[in-house]
């Protein structure tokens, strides 16, 4: 019996090593050379698909229009990104500003980080335009420049970056470290990445009231919502992408909305719908009207407003530099521990 | 890069379509990262490694792979016969 049970296990470890084997090289393929072999325009055959990217485009094409104009967690979320950049003594002549909310960005500014020339890339061109229209009424701050382009498919000349920002755009990516990987090359050396992507225990209510929901009205559940990446990856994706230097921190908003409704208007101005490929297009009335109900009943505050958790991810890190500090070589210590420890007790005892 | 930042600037001042040469110093073919190059003829980006035209849209070049046209060899050869002589003269 018990023997039997280990070699079910040990199959089980040859499927999952078998299975690894084969998907390591192919993921390695998708994102250091993700540019070079796009020749046949169908974007990659291989490669795991898990957002549809041309409705995230129109998600964004509707978020230009419905987008407000100074949304309080954008503006945090905005706002806490910037303030990193006052802690560097470096200045950033050049500066590329991702998706997502680059608008925000862009008014929260406020002359930090010495940023002469902003360039602004979006996948919406009505997003760009929006942004232009913007920057045409206020007329101050840096020279911005304004580009249509795909984050996966960055159009950035190698090494000509100081500094590339990312707010709460990059979780929409298909190949999230090959974005970032071609980040890194548009950086300068000593370059900065900053970014700010949605973590899992975002919305975390809205998850738990869409399943209840469904499970009670139809039966089965389907995936509303996308997975997002968690706080333990982030590390991992900006050392995997070659980030040297690499911060993470995490912050949890909570956002009160009078219904769930409201927090669905909210999501749809911010561009931050459902985009998987493997969505389910139909949404009965009566499962939306449940869930709105659900929410109400399992989340709801005393004065009959809902709260909406935001997990957001920071990150931050360097394109390699001779400047940075590093640690040394593993084994090139040449004095133990137990060595310093004596040096530094108490004599005896 | 340096031709297409040569070509752009020689552009840059003829009409309000064409794209600040600070920004064409940047950019490159979102594909294959090659330089890319302005075709005044049909006011797009076109990148020769692997035969795209990226349309520029009210002064913003949009370089979304999908928007992208491909561009059989001959229409290539003679939009790029037709910018080196810009260039020259």
């Amino acid at each position: 019996m018990a023997s039997s049970a280990a070699a079910a296990a040990a199959r089980r470890l040859l499927l999952l090593r078998h299975r690894h084997g084969h998907l390591l090289p192919k993921r390695h393929l998708s994102s250091s050379s993700a540019a070079d072999s796009l020749d046949d325009g169908g974007g990659g055959g291989g490669r795991v698909k898990i957002f549809d990217r041309d409705l995230k485009r129109r998600h964004r094409d509707r978020a230009a229009w419905a987008m407000r104009e100074a949304d309080g967690f954008v503006d945090a979320v905005a706002d806490n990104l910037l303030d990193r950049l006052e802690d560097c003594r470096k200045a950033f002549p050049s500066a590329l500003c991702l998706g997502g909310s680059a608008g925000a960005v862009r008014r929260l500014l406020r002359g930090r980080g010495g940023i002469e020339k902003l360039i602004m890339m979006d996948m919406s061109a009505d997003m760009v335009r929006k942004w232009r229209e913007s920057e045409n009424a206020t007329d101050d701050g840096p020279e911005t420049h304004f580009v249509v382009c795909d984050e996966e498919f960055l159009p950035i000349k190698e090494s000509s970056q100081d500094l590339i920002i990312s707010c709460l755009g990059l979780h929409w990516t298909n190949d999230l470290p090959g974005a970032m990987i071609q980040c890194r090359l548009a950086l300068k050396p000593d370059g900065l990445f900053l970014a700010a992507i949605l973590g899992g225990e975002t919305l975390k209510e809205l998850r738990i009231a869409c399943t209840v929901a469904q499970m009670e009205r139809e039966g089965g559940i389907s995936p509303r919502m996308s997975p997002l990446a968690q706080v333990r990856d982030a590390g991992n994706l900006l050392t995997r992408a070659g980030f040297t230097l690499p911060g993470v921190d995490v912050d949890s908003y909570t956002v009160k909305y009078n219904s769930a409704l409201e927090l669905v208007e909210h999501l749809r101005a911010m561009g931050e719908t459902n985009a998987l490929f493997q969505r389910n297009p139909v949404l009965k009335r009566d499962t939306a009207l449940a869930t709105a109900a659900i929410y109400q009943s399992m989340f709801g505050l005393e004065d009959g407003s809902i709260p909406a958790t935001f997990q957001v991810i920071y990150m931050t890190g360097w394109r390699e530099h001779p400047s940075q500090q590093k640690a040394k070589r593993r084994g090139s210590a040449t004095i133990s521990f137990s060595d310093i420890q004596k040096q530094f007790s108490p004599s005896e005892n | 890069m340096r031709r297409t930042a040569a070509l752009l600037s020689s552009h840059g001042g003829a009409g309000g379509r064409s794209i600040p040469q600070a920004l064409a110093a940047v950019l490159v073919c979102p594909l294959s990262k090659k330089p890319l190059r302005y075709c005044e003829a049909s006011g797009s980006l076109v990148s020769d490694a692997v035969g795209v035209s990226f349309p520029v849209v009210d002064g913003i070049p949009c370089l979304v792979p999908k928007d992208g046209r491909l561009l059989d060899d001959h229409q290539e050869k003679s939009e790029q016969d037709s910018s080196t002589g810009d260039s020259s003269g």
